[in-house]
C-alpha cells in the first residue's frame, strides 16, 4: 500500500468504510475513554508550529504488514505469521490472548478484544459474512482486507473455470475497503508480486535508496519508522508544503 | 460445545471442505484447509445493486452489497459522475439507520401528554383513517415541513399541499440561504454553481468547509485529490475558524468573522491593479476599472481584516495580496462564500464576493473554473430548496394565530434545528394543532407529534434527486429499493401514503402520479428519454454535454457587489465570536443517532460522542481552562454547557461548537449523554436574518464563556501524548513533508 499524505485530508471515511466491512463492534465512548478502541487503520492527527502558523496533520496508519513484523516471533502459538502473499496474518482460533504481539508493535495497530462483541438487536443483519466476528480474548488488526482479495480470487476462478495464476485478477479488484472508499485516492494498493502495479515504482525508489535523504526529496517516498528497520509492506509519501513553517515545533 | 448459529455454519465449512477433498467441484473451488484463515472459507453469493444516498451533503451515488436480503456493505458508485466510487465518511452508516434497533418499528398513536414520546402501536388501517381525516378536515390549514428533496418526492409533497390548499415547506438546520440568492443574483440559476477544483491551478476560499460539509464534500473531495496530483495545485484558505478545510490548505490565512467578502474584493482590486484580470474588467466595474473597488484596497482593508502579521510570512497584507493574485491569474478559482461565510448579516456580501471574483478571474464556465448550474431535466425540477428563517418565523406565527392547524413531518426537525428563540416549539405545544410525523426515527419534532406513520428506510424506499451542486452537467440520480423491511418493522412509503390519501381524498386527479415509483419511472422513461432498467443499474441517468450556461455577467457586477459591503453585526455580548458548524459525521444532528457517525473522531480534535467548544490553546489556558473543563457558554438567548478543547489552531477569541449535540428525544445513542457533554448550540442563537435574504445568521454570534465548576474526561482518539498516538516517536519522525522546491 502506498499512503500520500499530500492527498489526505482527514475526512475518516476510510476508518468508517473499514468497520462497516471488518465487522468492527461500535466504539462506544467508553472505549474510547479507555483507550481500547478498535480501529484497525486510524487517522493520527499531528499539530505543528504555533498559532497563527500552525498546521494539523493528517496521516493514515493501519496495519504495516511489514517483512520483518516484530509482532511475529513473539507469538507463542504462531497466530501471527508471515503468508506467502506478504500479508502479516492473524489466525483467530489460534490466538490466546498473550498480547506479547501489541506490546511488541512499534505501530500500535493490534487491538486486544476486551470484551464479547456485541451488536444490538438488527445491527447484526449487517455483519459481513466474509468475516469471523472475533470472540473477547484475542487480538486483531488490518488484515488488507483478506476476504476481499480470496472473493476475487474466487469470483475470477469460478467465471474462467479453472485455478487462477498469478497475473490474472485485475488491479482494483481486490481494493480494501479503504482504499475503495478514500474521497482523495490519498491510498493506492496493489499486489508487488505484479510487475506492472501502479505502486511499484514507490517501492522500487524507497528500495534502492533507503535513508537516503536527498532522494527522499524527489520520491516523497518513506517508510513509518524506518530506522527500526521492519520493512514495512506500506510506503508513505511526503507531504508538500508550499509554506513550510519557519519553526515545526511539532507536538 | 454448545451448537450456535454460528459454529454450526463453522462446521459446515469445514464438512464442506472435506467434500471438496474428493476432487468435486475441482474446476470452481479452491481446496481449503481448515487452518488457513477463518477470511478464507468464503460462502454464499453477493449482488451489488445501485441507489442513491440522499443523507449526505450533495447527495452520493452508491452500490450496496446484498446478501440473502441483507444489506451488508456501501460503497461508492464508480459510474455516479459526483462521487466517482468514492464515498463519504457516513455513507457506510446508511446501513445503521437501515437496520437501527431505534427505529418506529410501524404506526403508533400518542398516549400521553404532549412531546412526552409515549406512543402506543395501532394498525395502519387506524392510523391511514385518523390521516386522511385530519387532512379532510384541516387541509387548507396544513403545513408539510420535508427535507429538502428535489424531484419526484418534492412534485408529491407540493401537489399534495396544493391540492388541499397547505403548504409545504423544507427545512435545513444549516441555513444557505445567502449563498443561494448570490448564485440566482449573479448567475440567475437555482441551483448551485459547480467548482471545477480538479482542473485549477491556484485555488482561493473563503469561510466554506467544502472538504468535510459545504456543498458536496465527497466530490470535492475527489476534485481536491486530483488537484494534488501532478501539477500539484496550490490553495490558500480564508477562514475565520481553524475547520478541516482551513488545516488542509497550503496556506491558511485567519480573518476576522464576516470579513470574507472583504478578503474577495482586496483580491479583486488587487488583480485589476497589476493588470492580471482575465475577466472583461471595464464591463464588471463599469469602466471604473480599480476605482470602482478603491474602499477594498488590502492596505484599506487591512484593519477589518485583521489577518496576524505572523501569517503573512514577513509580507505586509498588500504584499501577500500582489503574490496571491500573480498566482491567481494563471488558472486561479475562487471558492465559498456560503456555509459560515454565508451566516453573517452580510452573509450575501460575502457569498456575491467570491462568486464575483470568478468573474473577474475569467474561469465562468471554463474548465479550472466556476460551472453554472444546468438545467434541470425534469419538470417540478428544484424546488424544494430549504426555507429561510423568515418563513420559520411566519410559521410560528401561523401557528399562534391559527392559521396552521395539522403539520406533518418528514425527515426534518425544525424543533431541535431553529434557535429557540424562534418559538416553534413553543407553538407546537399548542393541543390545537394537529401534529403527523412520517419520520423513520424518534427526533425532537417528531416526539411532539400526535400520529407516528413511519416511513421506509433510504434502502427499502423509491426515490431520485437533483444534486446540488450537479457536476457541470445534468445529473439524476435514481434511488431503488434494494432490501425490503425486516419482518418486525411495518414501514410505509411515505410518498405513496400521501398520493393513496388524495386519491381517497377525491384529489387524485391533482397528483403527478399513481406512485412514487411510477413517477420516477415517468421521469426517466418519458422525460429523460432513458431506459428504467438501465438507469437503476447505474444509479441514475446524466449528460455530460449538457454543461450549465449563466448569462453574461450584469454590468458593474464588481460595483454592485461592493455596494452590498457592510461589517459583519454580532448579536449578544461577550468575548467570543461563536461559531457554530455541522459536525464532520453527525452533521446537523440528523445522523445523531447512527454510533458510526459519533464514533467517528472528529479530524481536527479526534473527539468522538461529545459536545466541544474549541478554544485557543494559549487563551484558554490564560483563562486558566483545561480541556474537559465544563463551560457554560452564554449566546444571545441561553446558555448551554460544553467541554473545553484546547485546539492549537483555533484563533483567539473564537469559540466554535459542533452541531449535532444535545438531543433529548429519540435513541440512546444520540440521547444517553447529560448536558455538560452534549448540548444543542443552535437553540442559544439569535434569531436574526441574513440582510437581503432572510436566512438565519448563524455564524452572527457572540457569546462569553464561564468556567462551570466541574471537568468530564474528553473522549478522542488522540492519546495522553498530545496529539500523536504511535509511542514516543517525535512527530517530525513520524509524520514527513517536503518543500515545494523539492517534490516531484
Amino acid at each position: 500500500m502506498v499512503v500520500d499524505l499530500d492527498k489526505c485530508t482527514g475526512c475518516q471515511a476510510c476508518v468508517v468504510a473499514c468497520q462497516a466491512e471488518n465487522n468492527i463492534p461500535i466504539n462506544t465512548k467508553d472505549y474510547f475513554l479507555q483507550r481500547r478502541a478498535y480501529e484497525w487503520i486510524r487517522i493520527e492527527r499531528y499539530w505543528e508550529g504555533e498559532y497563527p502558523n500552525v498546521k494539523a496533520r493528517f496521516m493514515p496508519v493501519l496495519c504495516q504488514h511489514c517483512e520483518n513484523a516484530p509482532c511475529e516471533p513473539v507469538c507463542p502459538v504462531y497466530a501471527t505469521y508471515h503468508n506467502e502473499e506478504g500479508l502479516n496474518v492473524q489466525v483467530y482460533n489460534r490466538c490466546v490472548g498473550t498480547r506479547y504481539c501489541i506490546n511488541n508493535c512499534p505501530y500500535q495497530v493490534r487491538m486486544f478484544n476486551y470484551w464479547h462483541p456485541n451488536w444490538p438487536h438488527r445491527m447484526e443483519n449487517q455483519l459481513n459474512p466474509d468475516v469471523t466476528v472475533r470472540s473477547r480474548g484475542i487480538t486483531e488488526k488490518c488484515t488488507f482486507c483478506v476476504q476481499r482479495i480470496r472473493r476475487g480470487e474466487i469470483q475470477v476462478e469460478a467465471r474462467a473455470g479453472q485455478r487462477l495464476d498469478d497475473n490474472r485478477i485485475a488491479a482494483g479488484n481486490y481494493d480494501p475497503a479503504c482504499v475503495q472508499a478514500c474521497p482523495t485516492s490519498a491510498l493506492m494498493f496493489g499486489d508487488l508480486n505484479e510487475p506492472n502495479t501502479a505502486i511499484k515504482p514507490y517501492f522500487d525508489d524507497v528500495n534502492n535508496y533507503p535513508g537516503h535523504h536527498e532522494h527522499e526529496r524527489e520520491t516523497r517516498g518513506y517508510r513509518l519508522l524506518e530506522e527500526m528497520n521492519t520493512r514495512p509492506s506500506v510506503i508513505y509519501l511526503k507531504k508538500v508544503d508550499q509554506y513550510p513553517l519557519a519553526d515545526k515545533g511539532a507536538h | 460445545m454448545k451448537l450456535t448459529r454460528r459454529n454450526f455454519l463453522a462446521w459446515a465449512g469445514i464438512a464442506a471442505t472435506g467434500a471438496i477433498a474428493c476432487d468435486l467441484f475441482d474446476d470452481e473451488l479452491r481446496v481449503q484447509s481448515p487452518v488457513d484463515i477463518p477470511e478464507d472459507l468464503v460462502s454464499g453469493r453477493d449482488n451489488w445493486y445501485a441507489t442513491y444516498d440522499a443523507s449526505v451533503p450533495g447527495g452520493q451515488g452508491i452500490l450496496v452489497r446484498v446478501m440473502e436480503g441483507r444489506a451488508k456493505k456501501v460503497r461508492g458508485n464508480p459510474r455516479f459522475p459526483t462521487n466517482q466510487g468514492k464515498q463519504s465518511p457516513a455513507a457506510d452508516a446508511i446501513l445503521q439507520s437501515l437496520y437501527h434497533p431505534d427505529r418506529i418499528a410501524g404506526p403508533m398513536l400518542r398516549n400521553g401528554p404532549r412531546g412526552a414520546g409515549q406512543f402506543r402501536p395501532i394498525s395502519w388501517e387506524e392510523a391511514l383513517n385518523r390521516f386522511n381525516a385530519a387532512v379532510a378536515e384541516r387541509g387548507d390549514r396544513m403545513l408539510l415541513i420535508t427535507e429538502p428533496r428535489p424531484g419526484a418526492f418534492a412534485r408529491i409533497c407540493d401537489s399534495f399541499a396544493d391540492a388541499f390548499g397547505g403548504r409545504h415547506l423544507a427545512f435545513d438546520t444549516v441555513d444557505d440561504s445567502a449563498y443561494r440568492h448570490a448564485v440566482k443574483d449573479i448567475m440567475g440559476s437555482d441551483g448551485q454553481p459547480y467548482h471545477d477544483i480538479a482542473n485549477a491551478e491556484t485555488l482561493v476560499s473563503f469561510g466554506s468547509d467544502f472538504l468535510s460539509t459545504w456543498g458536496n464534500p465527497t466530490a470535492y473531495s475527489v476534485a481536491y485529490g486530483k488537484f494534488r496530483s501532478g501539477h500539484r495545485g496550490r490553495h490558500v484558505h480564508f477562514d475565520p475558524r481553524y475547520s478541516m478545510t482551513a488545516a488542509n490548505a497550503d496556506k491558511w490565512l485567519p480573518i476576522a468573522p464576516g470579513a470574507e467578502g472583504y478578503a474577495a474584493l482586496a483580491l479583486a482590486w488587487t488583480l485589476i491593479e497589476m493588470g492580471l484580470a482575465e475577466g472583461d474588467v471595464a464591463r464588471l466595474t463599469n469602466g471604473q476599472g480599480a476605482a470602482a473597488l478603491n474602499a477594498f484596497r488590502p492596505d484599506a482593508v487591512a484593519g477589518a481584516l485583521q489577518i496576524p502579521d505572523a501569517a503573512l510570512d514577513g509580507a505586509t497584507v498588500a504584499q501577500f495580496f500582489a503574490e496571491l493574485a500573480s498566482k491567481l491569474a494563471h488558472g486561479g478559482l475562487a471558492m465559498g462564500g456560503g456555509g459560515a461565510a454565508g451566516a453573517y448579516s452580510n452573509g450575501r456580501f460575502n457569498a456575491s464576493a467570491a462568486l464575483a471574483l470568478n468573474y473577474l478571474l475569467g474561469n465562468v464556465g471554463q474548465p479550472g473554473g466556476l460551472l453554472p448550474a444546468p438545467d434541470t431535466p425534469i419538470p417540478g425540477g428544484i424546488d424544494a430548496r430549504p426555507a429561510p428563517l423568515s418563513d420559520w418565523q411566519g410559521v410560528a406565527s401561523d401557528i399562534a394565530a391559527g392559521a396552521t392547524r395539522l403539520v406533518i413531518v418528514h425527515n426534518a426537525d425544525p424543533v431541535y434545528g431553529l434557535p429557540a428563540r424562534v418559538g416553534l416549539a413553543d407553538a407546537l405545544s399548542n393541543e390545537a394543532v394537529a401534529i403527523i410525523s412520517a419520520s423513520p426515527f424518534i427526533d425532537e419534532t417528531t416526539a411532539m407529534a400526535d400520529l407516528l406513520i413511519p416511513d421506509r428506510a433510504a434502502l427499502e424506499s423509491w426515490g431520485d434527486d437533483l444534486p446540488d451542486p450537479m457536476p457541470g452537467h445534468t445529473v439524476y440520480a435514481v434511488q431503488q429499493p434494494v432490501v425490503n423491511p425486516l419482518s418486525d418493522l411495518d414501514p410505509r412509503s411515505f410518498p405513496d401514503v400521501l398520493l393513496n390519501a388524495a386519491a381517497d381524498l377525491g384529489q387524485g386527479a391533482s397528483m403527478p402520479a399513481d406512485s412514487h415509483e411510477a413517477l420516477i419511472r415517468s421521469n426517466i422513461e418519458d422525460e429523460l428519454g432513458a431506459d428504467f432498467t438501465e438507469a437503476l443499474q447505474n444509479g441514475g441517468w446524466w449528460n455530460e454535454n449538457s454543461a450549465g450556461s449563466a448569462p453574461p455577467p450584469a454590468s458593474g457586477l464588481l460595483a454592485n457587489v461592493a455596494a452590498l459591503a457592510a461589517p459583519a453585526a454580532a448579536n449578544g455580548t461577550g468575548e467570543f465570536q461563536l461559531l457554530p458548524y455541522p459536525h464532520h459525521t453527525v452533521l446537523d444532528g440528523r445522523n445523531a443517532h447512527l454510533p458510526w457517525a459519533q464514533s467517528t473522531p472528529d479530524p481536527i480534535t479526534t473527539v468522538v460522542w461529545q459536545t466541544w467548544v474549541d478554544i485557543n490553546e494559549q487563551q484558554g489556558r490564560r483563562m486558566g481552562l483545561r480541556e474537559g473543563d465544563v463551560v457554560q457558554i452564554t449566546g444571545p438567548n441561553g446558555s448551554i454547557t460544553a467541554l473545553v478543547y484546547l485546539n492549537p489552531g483555533m484563533p483567539p477569541g473564537i469559540a466554535a461548537v459542533p452541531m449535532g449535540g444535545g438531543r433529548r428525544s429519540g435513541s440512546a445513542y444520540a440521547t444517553d449523554r447529560d448536558a455538560r457533554e452534549s448540548s444543542n448550540v443552535m437553540s442559544i442563537l439569535a434569531a436574526a436574518q441574513v440582510d437581503g435574504s432572510g436566512g438565519l445568521a448563524w455564524s452572527g454570534n457572540r457569546c462569553s464563556i464561564t468556567p462551570a465548576g466541574d471537568s468530564m474526561a474528553v473522549a478522542k482518539l488522540e492519546g495522553d501524548y498530545t496529539s500523536r498516538e504511535i509511542g514516543e516517536h517525535s512527530a517530525e519522525l513520524v509524520f514527513k513533508s517536503v518543500s515545494e522546491e523539492g517534490s516531484h
